[in-house]
């Protein structure tokens, strides 16, 4: 049987456990019997999840390795001593014989997975029947065991509850797992690199060309610190010289000067700017504002303009981040108390003063926090730099010309046609790292100062 | 009365000296008082130039769009005199009738016919001015009325890409010059580009279409919601809920927290390493795109959660337990009800952001060109922003305006998810 029919199998015998367990529970309701341990229900529940819960994980595991031992099932039978040593040709051998004997392919490419197909297909449906037999065994013996245990006595209740707890804790734990799975896969990939590339060489290094990297020396044209600057002059200087005024002064009308109707208006307009796919601003940054900052350019008479400058690219990413800004600050400005604010006024100070003076000084540990955590999203932006920003990484602070980011080489280094264990691709993971990194960084230190100062007032 | 305390009262025994009253009518003072004023008035318009200037950026984006991807949606025609009888296709009624009706009118060579009827119509290039995929124009004509077969007609077929361009738009002067030409003899026509919503991605900017994508999108987003949802459901209630408050749960806590801020590309990374290096899933699969954008959407979930069931009061759960309901009964049916609504909008933002992320796809290979709607989660896909990536790198004309079609499609969707998720948030919110 194919996986998921077995599945369906599973959880209908659990269905059919459910419906028993209610029904006999359900007896044991008798007038003069005043307590009971449990509702029918539970009962239901408890043989569901004894007769579904142990076959699912079996399954589970199962669909991880069953792969494998289908495979070396494979290179046991005598028509895989053909087979050509490990390595690219094998794997595409058997991946194509693989496909065949699922009848997901028609053609064949080599002449020996088409003989390979059957021996495939017939270790597939060995290890098949064992996983229907071995998941089938699971539920009707676990199912049947919680059956015999449903008697008027049992807490079944409290077993349900055990099971819906360790669940709970299951999906909390997701998180933790996401986080080392991106830690290692990280820490992984890096390593492989650096063991190729000297570390140093990778960070202090100031020419980036991977597209020519020389197997002998392959750290002289992946040095990394042209991509760090292009990435803080992006992301940290252009972007944020847009999006801090204009994202600062909306915060600053909207809370102190509009009125309440202007401000259910505009609040969620501005939000909207958030909500825009970030590969619609990139499409809007090459194709309008690119060319505009161009002409712009050479009108004033810069001969070296760029059609991919870091300014169309920085400019759009921080109009993109003005909403996010303007939110954080709104909120920074929300939480100072009203009194100092009215202490102001009294004292005879216009709100242009008062704003400048009292409110932006004591909020300013909430800007600052809400200003570090845009950055890191900046710098972390991908699609509007993949679009805009050019390939070629320069070392330059003229905003006209062209620079790169770690993003944007990041995508430019794994969707090229390389093999997957290239410097040029375990590069990326390199460059992931120190984005990870420095991004972690940034949000950390950034929420430390948000919450410090939140608490300060409260 | 001497005070050392308080500065500027003089010490001998003198009456203070008498502070003079501010003279509000002197040349100076008022001056400083219109300098203060119209700095207030500065500071207030810059305030407004700063919000206006922010949604006029949000204006001229979409007014972008719109101007360039209206055009997307309708297509060039060519009238094109076609003498099918003459042609005498091998085809009998009957073949149009079954399902063999697309494979028998291809095997029959309609696609030369159509061509030989254009160089007839419009001299020796004439076959230069359709677009590829004209001749199924006059195969579906023929499928709706195989009487066609029988006599001459002349049908509205879709003229090549770069015509097209030249109609609607200013396209090369070659193409312009054709187009006047042909609008002098009245045989060009504009309307709906049908095939738009419903075909996939093809190489000729006149035949592509997003249904390819969309469908992409949907199974990937299916995944997404199916794994992120419950999953983040359930741990935003063990935190809020049940957790003890020790260094596990901080751990737990501290990493959604760290993952709702990581950048989209790591999970890409993340996925490109695991999903596909370790687990050798499919490349470009919906399912592994969906396990990506899982991970990167639940925390997002987690944090709306929690705030969501913060927000229900003790005193619903002091009821329950009062009647004897267990801690996960009062949960699951009373917290949880209560809490939905705010739960969900927080999923349906989530979603939105899932449906318009690029960068982790691009990671795990969903830029493929695909030129049919995948139908499991398993086939090579692509989804709306990728789609929409691959087309703005196309050098051909035509796509620019199919980009921003496409860009209009992606934004009505997120458009209305967003209204969805604040209609939500004003039709539930509740005042405890």
């Amino acid at each position: 049987m194919s996986g998921l029919a077995i599945v369906f199998v599973v959880i209908g015998l659990a269905l059919i456990g459910w419906l028993a367990a209610r029904m006999r529970a359900a007896t044991f309701r008798k007038p003069g019997v005043a307590r009971f341990t449990a509702l029918p229900v539970h009962y239901g529940y408890f043989v569901a999840m004894c007769a579904a819960i142990p076959p699912l994980l079996f399954l589970a595991v199962w669909s991880l390795t069953s792969p494998a031992l289908v495979t070396d099932a494979v290179i046991a039978t005598p028509a895989a001593a053909a087979l050509p040593s490990p390595g690219f040709e094998r794997a595409s051998i058997l991946s194509e014989a693989r496909a065949l004997a699922a009848g997901r392919s028609h053609g064949v490419f080599h002449a020996l997975s088409g003989r390979l197909a059957p021996a495939y297909a017939a270790a597939q449906a060995r290890y098949d029947w064992i996983a229907t037999a071995v998941a089938l065994l699971l539920a009707f013996v676990g199912g049947g065991m919680a059956f015999t245990r449903v008697r008027p006595d049992f807490a079944a209740r409290t077993q349900v509850e055990r099971g819906v707890m360790l669940l709970l804790l299951a999906a909390s734990l997701i998180a933790i797992l996401t986080t080392i799975g991106i830690v290692a896969s990280l820490l992984y990939e890096s390593g492989r690199f650096f063991s190729i590339v000297p570390i140093g060489e990778f960070l202090f290094g100031t020419h980036w060309s991977p597209q020519v990297i020389d197997p002998r020396d392959p750290g002289a044209s992946l040095g990394a610190v042209p991509l760090f600057w292009g990435t803080f002059f992006i992301g940290a200087v252009i972007a944020m010289a847009v999006a801090i005024p204009f994202g600062l002064m909306s915060a600053i009308y909207l809370t102190q000067y509009a009125h309440a109707r202007t401000r259910r208006w505009m609040k969620p307009v501005l939000e909207m700017l958030a909500g825009v796919p970030t590969v619609v601003y990139g499409y809007f940054a090459a194709l309008t504002v690119a060319p505009a900052v161009r002409e712009l350019a050479l009108a004033i008479g810069i001969d070296n303009a760029s059609s991919e400058s870091a300014l169309a690219a920085g400019a759009v990413m921080g109009i993109m981040i003005i909403p996010f800004v303007s939110s954080m600050a709104d909120d920074s400005i929300a939480a100072v108390p009203a009194s100092m604010r009215d202490g102001s006024l009294a004292m005879g100070a216009t709100s242009s003063e008062t704003i400048r003076k009292v409110i932006l000084p004591a909020a300013l540990p909430g800007v600052v926090g809400g200003i570090l955590l845009a950055v890191s999203r900046a710098i972390g932006e991908t699609m509007i730099v993949v679009m805009a920003a050019s390939g070629v990484a320069t070392l330059t602070a003229n905003p006209f010309a062209s620079t790169t980011t770690v993003t944007k080489q990041i995508v430019d280094l794994l969707t090229g046609e390389a093999e997957f264990d290239s410097a040029k691709t375990l590069a990326a993971f390199a460059l992931g790292l120190t984005l990870f990194v420095i991004t972690l960084a940034l949000n950390v230190v950034a929420l430390t100062v948000v919450k410090r100062y939140r608490e300060a007032y409260e | 009365m001497n005070s050392p305390l308080v500065p500027g009262v003089p010490a001998q025994g003198h009456e203070p000296a008498a502070r003079r009253p501010t003279d509000w009518k002197a040349a100076s003072v008022q001056r400083r008082t219109r300098r203060r004023y119209a700095a207030e008035r500065r500071f207030r318009l810059i305030g407004l130039a700063a919000v206006w200037l922010s949604a006029g950026f949000l204006a001229l984006l979409l007014a972008t769009m719109l101007w360039q991807g209206a055009s997307g949606f309708r297509q060039t025609r060519i009238a094109l005199p076609i003498d099918l009888a003459a042609a005498r296709l091998a085809v009998t009624p009957a073949q149009l009738r079954e399902r063999g009706a697309n494979l028998a009118l291809a095997g029959a060579g309609l696609e030369g016919v159509v061509d030989r009827a254009a160089v007839r119509a419009y001299g020796q290039h004439g076959a230069d001015l359709l677009s590829d995929g004209a001749w199924l124009v006059v195969r579906d004509a023929i499928k709706r009325d195989p009487a066609l077969l029988r006599r001459s007609t002349t049908l509205a077929v879709p003229v090549a890409s770069a015509i097209d361009v030249a109609a609607k738009h200013d396209g090369a002067p070659r193409a312009e010059a054709i187009v006047a030409r042909l609008q002098a003899r009245g045989v060009l026509s504009t309307g709906w580009a049908t095939g738009f919503l419903t075909t996939a991605d093809s190489t000729d900017p006149t035949r592509v279409g997003i249904w390819g994508a969309f469908k992409g999108s949907l199974l990937t987003m299916l995944v997404t919601i199916g794994i992120a949802f419950p999953i983040g459901v359930l741990a935003a209630l063990y935190l809020e809920e049940y957790a003890p408050r020790n260094r596990w749960t901080d751990l737990i806590e501290v990493s959604i927290n760290n993952l709702a801020a990581v950048p989209s590309i790591i999970f890409g990374l993340l996925g490109l390493a695991v999903f596909l290096g370790t687990f050798h899933l499919p490349r470009s699969a919906p399912l592994v795109g969906g396990l990506t954008l899982a991970l990167m959407t639940m925390p997002v979930i987690v944090i709306a959660g929690r705030n969501a069931i913060k927000a229900v009061p003790p005193s619903i759960r002091d009821a329950a337990l009062a009647v004897g309901a267990s801690p996960v009964q009062v949960v699951f049916d009373h917290v949880l009800p209560l809490a939905l609504p705010g739960i969900l909008t927080g999923t349906i933002i989530g979603m939105a952001r899932a449906l318009g992320e690029t960068a982790p796809l691009l990671m795990i290979g969903m830029r493929a060109f695909i030129a049919a709607p995948p139908s499991r989660l398993t086939d090579p896909a692509t989804v709306l922003p990728v789609q929409i990536f691959l087309w703005s790198d196309d050098v051909n004309r035509g796509f620019v305006e199919k980009t921003s079609a496409a860009i209009i499609v992606l934004l009505v969707f997120l458009l209305a998810m967003n209204g969805l998720a604040i209609y939500l948030r004003n039709r539930f919110e509740t005042r405890w």
